[in-house]
């Protein structure tokens, strides 16, 4: 009766922790928000790769734990990662098109990126630094959509 | 006996956790096998987009207007919100290219270009989100890596398939880097020379109108936008018929696809009003 008792909690532990899930962030930096919607206030900023606790769903938005921060984030920044018995025996899909923590930093990345800009000085990645360092206000922007009669999420 | 039976109950549930690692592990390999088949991930992607537009930016400059810029970054942004993937491994980012052309361009990732020609040929902020809505659904849609040969993605696969390391040596960078280069190429000759195939500008319009309806932009502003094209007989030559469509057809499919809830037109009035302050 003992040993039942025993390899019951055994059997019951594993399946609940092989049952987390996780997810990780696949864009170069996103925030988790207070609530799960865009706009509103950030709670935390995330960075690529960095892991996070999956609390629950909420339509797009997960809403997940990262380092002692509750809060949402969308699901177009991360990648699902679930570790459960169901997936041994394949019935659970992973929720993404492609192993992208797996992939990290390999095929077209920066060194790839480098030795090519090498290759064709000619290239303007210069201006496309440009453009990419051009930052909209969060705060100016929903003064934008407001003014112009659109919706704020 | 029953304990000996509890014990293997156990023994197998805990083999089978430790067989879904290697199951993940095997999993990993098929993915990179089949992501041949696949569009890049999403940090490859960026890269392609950031060497695509570098080679716009030779041709054609940017235009130098913070005004504007930041006029066209607020419209671009309020569509991509409302888009199907609103955040990417690098964000959108909008810019104006100093030509006079009527042209677009949606490079992997989220980089997206209005010509200055395309800027004076749309006729208020709604026309303009119309035509910045349709180039991030191409984002959305991967129309861009798309068009990159199969058989390159397939050698790539099979090239970091084998490499645990995130730098590579010499000769395998070389490889990678000629890959990349084409990969380039293609993407380029799509969105700058050929165009996209029919059916990809078709479902662009379609999502367009989606992404347009739910910020509270007028949907009706792609088709107005395509008909003054027709009438002022722009709808055919260079720029941005080159690679699209007949116009024509691309109305036709918008008023079969057009949302039926109605936009109040005293707030298209307005933005219009701002559209002007933006680009006198």
């Amino acid at each position: 009766m003992r040993l039942f008792f025993i390899s019951s909690i055994i059997i019951i532990s594993t399946a609940v922790s092989l049952h987390a899930e996780t997810a990780t962030v696949i864009t170069k930096q996103t925030a988790i928000r207070e609530s799960c919607r865009f706009f509103s206030p950030v709670k935390a900023t995330v960075h690529y790769d960095d892991v996070l606790e999956i609390i629950s769903k909420e339509g797009d938005w997960y809403r997940v734990q990262f380092k002692g921060f509750q809060g949402c984030i969308h699901k177009s920044s991360i990648e699902k990662s679930s570790i459960s018995l169901s997936n041994v025996v394949g019935s659970e899909k992973q929720s993404t098109s492609g192993d992208e923590v797996a992939l990290a930093g390999k095929g077209f990345n920066p060194q790839v990126e480098a030795a090519y800009k090498k290759e064709n000085p000619s290239l303007n990645f210069q201006a496309v630094d440009r453009v990419e360092n051009y930052k909209v206000l969060e705060s100016k922007l929903i003064q934008f959509i407001q003014s112009g009669k659109l919706n704020l999420q | 006996m029953k304990e000996h039976l509890y014990l293997k109950l156990i023994l197998i549930l805990l083999l089978a956790g430790c067989s879904s690692v290697d199951i993940g592990s095997i999993g990993r390999i098929a993915q990179q096998t089949f992501k041949a088949a696949t569009p890049l991930s999403d940090e490859e992607e960026y890269y392609v987009g950031r060497a695509v537009a570098a080679r716009i930016l030779s041709s054609y400059p940017l235009l130098e207007n913070n005004k504007l810029t930041e006029y066209v970054n607020f419209v671009g942004h309020t569509v991509a919100i409302y888009s199907d993937n609103p955040i990417t491994y690098g964000g959108y980012h909008f810019a104006i290219l100093n030509s006079n052309e009527i042209n677009a361009f949606a490079c992997p990732g989220g980089i997206i270009f209005i010509t200055k020609g395309m800027i004076n040929a749309v006729q208020n902020e709604d026309e303009l989100a119309a035509i910045l809505a349709h180039e991030v659904a191409h984002i959305n849609h991967r129309d861009g890596v798309s068009s990159i040969q199969k058989a390159r993605l397939t050698e790539v696969a099979t090239l970091i398939g084998t490499e645990a390391a995130q730098r590579y040596a010499p000769a395998q960078l070389s490889q990678l880097v000629s890959l990349f280069e084409g990969s380039v190429d293609d993407v380029f000759k799509t969105l700058v020379v050929n165009g996209y195939s029919k059916s990809q500008e078709y479902n662009a319009d379609e999502s367009a109108l989606s992404y347009l309806s739910r910020a509270g932009y007028n949907p009706e502003a792609l088709e107005d936008f395509l008909e003054r094209l027709i009438n002022q007989g722009q709808a055919s030559g260079g720029g941005i018929m080159k690679t699209h469509p007949a116009t024509a057809d691309r109305i036709e499919k918008v008023k079969e696809e057009m949302p039926s809830a109605k936009v109040d037109i005293s707030s298209v009035q307005s933005r219009s009003k701002r559209f002007d302050n933006a680009t006198k």
